[in-house]
């Protein structure tokens, strides 16, 4: 869990850590159970270090009582955050030297390798589809799991091309 | 919720050729496939791959050129053409693509046909398709003609409609083929619940996303069945893990 | 000039789409020339072969008989007279022909051509002593030819020639001018069309004269100054304009006949023809036009979608438009080739004016002008065919235009609400109806159309059967064939065919039109679970309910159009109009089912692939 999605649940107001926990479920649903409590803490612990947040109210005996703040440093990071534009990168280069490796050294059939991942992608795709189904229409959840289902599907496609040119490479050999 | 132990469909070296000589076209060519009561199954491939016409010899609405077909105990392959009518009418619900709902004939006038052509009595055939619309969630659009409905509820109209005799097996040809990604989810969603309604579905498709419905997936290719999977039994890892949210 | 290959490549692509379309449209449109063709080549068919013949023959302008030769000469010498021929003797006999008999009249010759009145020898030779010549027409109801013997009152001839003339009516009109002789033919039993005339030399046509049966008329054929002075003429030497019909006892010391008269009765020969053959073509000419009129409708809501796609992919209203006319055009222009050359072969038929004339055209005069107005319409036709989807073209959005597929109006609720309970076949047909009233509306012209033909030709048949019920004649009447009856006869043979042929195509249309556009319905219906049986019985239903009142509107359409057309007409009996219906009705429904069994073999995997292409 990055530190700066947790600051920026703040951002909406001073909050508790069991708020902003449901905050995090809301919008994320199923995938929600990735994310244990304890995690949570954690990261604001590290935040507070780092003068992100401040606690509000002096003395909470437990835990999930503490009411946390941004600081105006909070507030920049969150801002620069919402600005940057990475994007997570798929590492399709990794499986890509996987099979290029593996017909070289003659280690195993790319093909094989392939089939092994699509049908783990299938699998994926499968649990993702459900859960997708199983959301109402219009929510949060549901946008982050077509998301998902898209890329799944793009994955797939990459591996039948994959599956399609390794095939013509055996047939010329 | 599955008894694989029951074979609904069965077929033995099934085979169907286009044309002659030069230009022979092995559609589907040796095929073997076993569909157990209550499975959902599905079948991808590349488009012209034999799979559309693989589907059109287990509805009946082809003869193979050889090979066996049975369908529950009965040998289908070499049934007159009454009697295979009468199979299509009670036994099997058929959904296209192309939806082929009938233009001149209303949501609920089309959803009713196949329950009047068994000989249902007009009262009956008209709850039954009120009933199928509302199961599809379309029931707001019954009395509308296919050419106001979208592609998604036009499939959903094709989908009761497929279902109106309550078949023992669902037979789609690319269902989700017209569709964007939502009405594609809806068809899905009607399809999930049907098989958990016990429904037995045989799904052909060239889209992944129908892996979300199917229990089995078996792939074709050139007419042939080149390999198969199953994919009830879940993938390594959470779906946090699919969307990146937890650390690896 | 990419432009012009695009237009003539998408005209003939949309041709061989719908071949089945453009030949019956080109049938259609070539019934349609090939009937006014035949009308036009009609206009004025016997005034110029009466005035051929005459030319050929040297025709009298004046024929007059007289009961002596000494009445010649005052009138040979009569003031305008410029040539003459004759007295020639004029015998009353009878003639016998393998079994056949007629009276004659038998007008004696000199083997040397006469100044006046030379008959035209057509077939053999003029006359010499023991061989008769014979006039055209009479021969053929004799059924004789050049070389033949025949009997003239108990004495042996042969036939040497076959000739016309421009002196007599011919036969069967002879008696149409009184004369001595036809009086004497009539007095021995003879009707009008046993009558006929040959030609023998002098001596024997007075060898023919018997004590019973004297010599008592002898011809004479005069040449005025000016041809239009005969009547005035003749007035003159009338001596006393009796009665035009006088009795033997009553003889007139002579009688004229002026060209014009004999011209007239020639035309008596080809009156009757026209009675039938003008409203006939009139009549095959709007069925034409009526069933072109509905294939060109069928065409257009086609169109309706092609000017969509045509749009979309960049083509200008203008560019819409010059392929739908190079299309018409290619298809009239061809339609009104083989609707020329079918009437001009057809015509002859019709209106060949009888034997009596030399004209007898081989075919009927077809001037350039004549042949240009019959295109002229083909045209007219493909420009009305291209005018409205042009205009739509023009004005409608693209969008709506491809949404056409799509658009079918609501109607019929009543219908629908009758098929709730019926069985499916019935429930499948009445839907197809009431959902499509546009294509159920063009199954209804059409078997107007089709129906209004069948009820002519029905009533044709009753009113020749009538007339020649009332003229007493069969064609065997004393042993002779009356021409006039045998071309009413061949004419109304010819109209039946076209007629018929015109309203089976127009069914065969109707219902293939109507079976292919339910191929999907159809083969929808079998995939649910529909048996083959009851998908072509429900098509039955369809068109047999379409057709219905179509056929029902094309008897009163049938009845009017044949009052309009023939003034006496009759109405055809009440069983032979319901005879008609049920008829046409049974015949629809075969039509229909031909086509929808035949589908019916066809995959159905096939059928549904087919129709989302």
């Amino acid at each position: 869990m990055q530190q700066e999605v947790v600051l920026a649940m703040l951002a909406k107001e001073p909050s508790q850590g069991h708020q902003l926990r449901a905050r995090l479920d809301r919008a994320l649903g199923p995938l929600g159970e990735g994310v244990n409590a304890g995690q949570i803490y954690v990261t604001l612990g590290r935040l507070e270090k780092a003068g992100l947040v401040a606690r509000e109210g002096s003395s909470a005996a437990r835990a999930d009582w503490k009411v946390y703040a941004l600081t105006p440093a909070g507030q920049e990071r969150v801002a620069e955050w919402l600005a940057e534009v990475d994007w997570p990168r798929p590492d399709l280069a990794e499986f890509h030297l996987k099979l290029v490796a593996a017909a070289q050294a003659g280690l195993a059939d790319p093909l094989g390798i392939v089939d092994a991942q699509r049908g783990e992608l299938l699998h994926r795709l499968r649990e993702v589809e459900r859960a997708a189904m199983a959301e109402p229409d219009g929510s949060d959840a549901g946008l982050l799991l077509e998301g998902i289902l898209l890329r799944l599907q793009a994955d797939l496609r990459w591996l039948e091309a994959c599956e399609r040119a390794w095939t013509s490479r055996r047939r010329k050999r | 919720m599955n008894q694989p132990s029951e074979i609904l469909v069965r077929a033995r070296g099934l085979r169907r050729d286009y044309g002659r000589g030069e230009s022979l076209v092995r559609a589907v060519d040796d095929v073997d496939l076993e569909v157990a009561a209550g499975e959902a199954l599905a079948v991808m491939g590349p488009s012209g791959c034999g799979k559309s016409t693989l589907l059109h010899l287990l509805g009946g609405l082809d003869r193979p050129g050889a090979g066996e077909l049975w369908l529950g105990d009965q040998r289908v392959d070499k049934l007159s053409e009454r009697a295979l009518a009468e199979l299509r009418c009670h036994r099997i619900g058929f959904v296209f693509q192309a939806f082929h709902l009938m233009d001149e004939l209303t949501a609920q006038e089309n959803v009713e046909l196949p329950a009047l052509l068994a000989g249902r009595s007009p009262r009956r055939a008209r709850r039954r398709a009120e009933e199928l619309l509302d199961q599809a969630g379309v029931a707001d659009r019954a009395r509308h003609l296919p050419g106001r409905l979208s592609g998604g509820q036009r499939q959903r109209v094709a989908i009761a409609r497929a279902l109106a005799n309550d078949p023992q097996i669902l037979l789609a040809d690319e269902p989700t083929g017209n569709l964007d990604s939502a009405a594609a989810l809806d068809v899905l969603r009607l399809f999930e619940a049907l098989h958990q309604g016990g429904l037995t579905l045989v799904i052909v498709t060239h889209d992944d996303r129908i892996a979300g419905t199917a229990d089995r997936l078996v792939s074709m290719r050139d007419g042939a069945l080149v390999g198969e999977r199953r994919l009830t039994g879940g993938a390594r890892g959470s779906l946090a893990q699919f969307a990146g949210l937890r650390g690896e | 000039m990419g432009r012009a290959f695009l237009v003539c490549r998408l005209a003939a692509r949309d041709v061989r789409h719908h071949l089945a379309e453009a030949v019956l449209l080109v049938v259609a449109i070539a019934a349609a020339t090939a009937t006014l063709t035949m009308a036009l080549a009609l206009d004025g068919v016997t005034s110029q072969p009466y005035q051929q013949t005459r030319n050929a023959t040297r025709g009298p302008d004046l024929v007059v008989y007289i009961t002596s030769p000494s009445q010649a000469a005052a009138l040979i010498h009569a003031r305008g007279v410029v040539a003459s021929s004759g007295p020639f003797p004029v015998a009353s006999a009878t003639i016998e022909a393998d079994g056949r008999t007629g009276g004659l009249f038998a007008e004696g010759r000199s083997e040397a051509p006469a100044a006046v009145d030379q008959p035209d020898v057509t077939a053999g030779s003029w006359v010499r002593p023991g061989g008769v010549v014979l006039e055209r027409t009479f021969a053929q109801a004799l059924d004789v030819g050049v070389g033949a013997g025949v009997t003239i009152s108990g004495r042996r001839f042969t036939v040497v020639g076959i000739a016309v003339t421009a002196a007599q009516a011919p036969y069967p009109n002879l008696c149409y001018l009184t004369t001595n002789t036809c009086g004497n033919l009539q007095t021995d039993g003879f009707g009008s069309e046993q009558l006929g005339v040959a030609w023998t030399t002098e001596a024997d046509a007075r060898a023919l004269a018997s004590a019973t049966v004297p010599l008592d008329d002898f011809a004479l054929n005069l040449k005025l100054q000016d041809p239009a002075d005969a009547p005035a003429f003749a007035a003159e030497h009338t001596p006393a304009p009796g009665p035009i019909i006088s009795s033997p006892a009553d003889q007139p010391e002579l009688v004229i006949s002026t060209w014009e008269g004999i011209a007239a009765a020639d035309a008596l020969l080809v009156q009757d023809a026209q009675s039938v053959l003008i409203p006939g073509s009139l009549l095959l000419a709007l069925l034409a036009v009526a069933s072109v009129a509905v294939l060109v409708g069928r065409r257009l809501s086609e169109y309706a979608r092609r000017v969509g796609l045509l749009k979309a992919v960049g083509g200008t209203p203008a560019l819409v438009a010059a392929t739908f006319l190079v299309e018409n055009v290619a298809l009239a222009v061809s339609a009104a080739v083989v609707g020329l050359a079918a009437g001009r072969l057809i015509a002859p038929l019709l209106t060949d004016p009888g034997a009596a004339l030399i004209g007898a055209p081989a075919a009927p005069s077809l001037s350039a002008l004549k042949a240009a107005e019959v295109l002229g319409v083909a045209l007219v036709v493909a420009l009305a065919a291209t005018l409205v989807p042009a205009i739509r073209a023009a004005r409608a959005s693209t969008v709506r235009s491809l949404a056409e597929i799509g658009r079918q109006p609501r109607r019929g609720a009543v219908l629908i609400r009758l098929s709730r309970r019926l069985p499916v076949p019935m429930l499948f047909g009445l839907r197809l109806v009431a959902r499509r009233p546009r294509r159920a509306l063009l199954s209804t012209a059409n078997m107007a159309v089709t129906v209004t033909g069948l009820v002519v030709v029905v009533a044709f048949h009753t009113s020749v059967a009538k007339r020649l019920s009332t003229a007493g004649l069969g064609p065997t009447a004393g042993g002779l064939s009356d021409p006039v009856i045998n071309r009413d006869l061949q004419m109304l043979g010819v109209l039946t065919v076209m007629l018929v042929t015109l309203a089976l195509l127009n069914a065969v249309f109707t219902t293939w039109a109507m079976v292919a556009d339910a191929q999907r319905a159809s083969a929808v219906l079998r995939a649910l679970g529909a048996r083959a049986r009851q998908v072509s019985l429900g098509l039955v239903v369809a068109q047999v309910v379409a057709a219905l009142p179509g056929t029902l509107a094309g008897v009163g359409l049938g009845i009017l159009a044949f009052r309009a057309a023939v003034s006496d007409g009759g109405t055809p009996s009440v069983l032979w109009l319901v005879l008609t219906v049920l008829g046409s009705l049974a015949a629809v429904a075969a039509l229909t089912a031909v086509p929808a069994r035949l589908g019916a073999r066809r995959s159905i995997a096939d059928a549904l692939a087919s129709e989302a292409a």
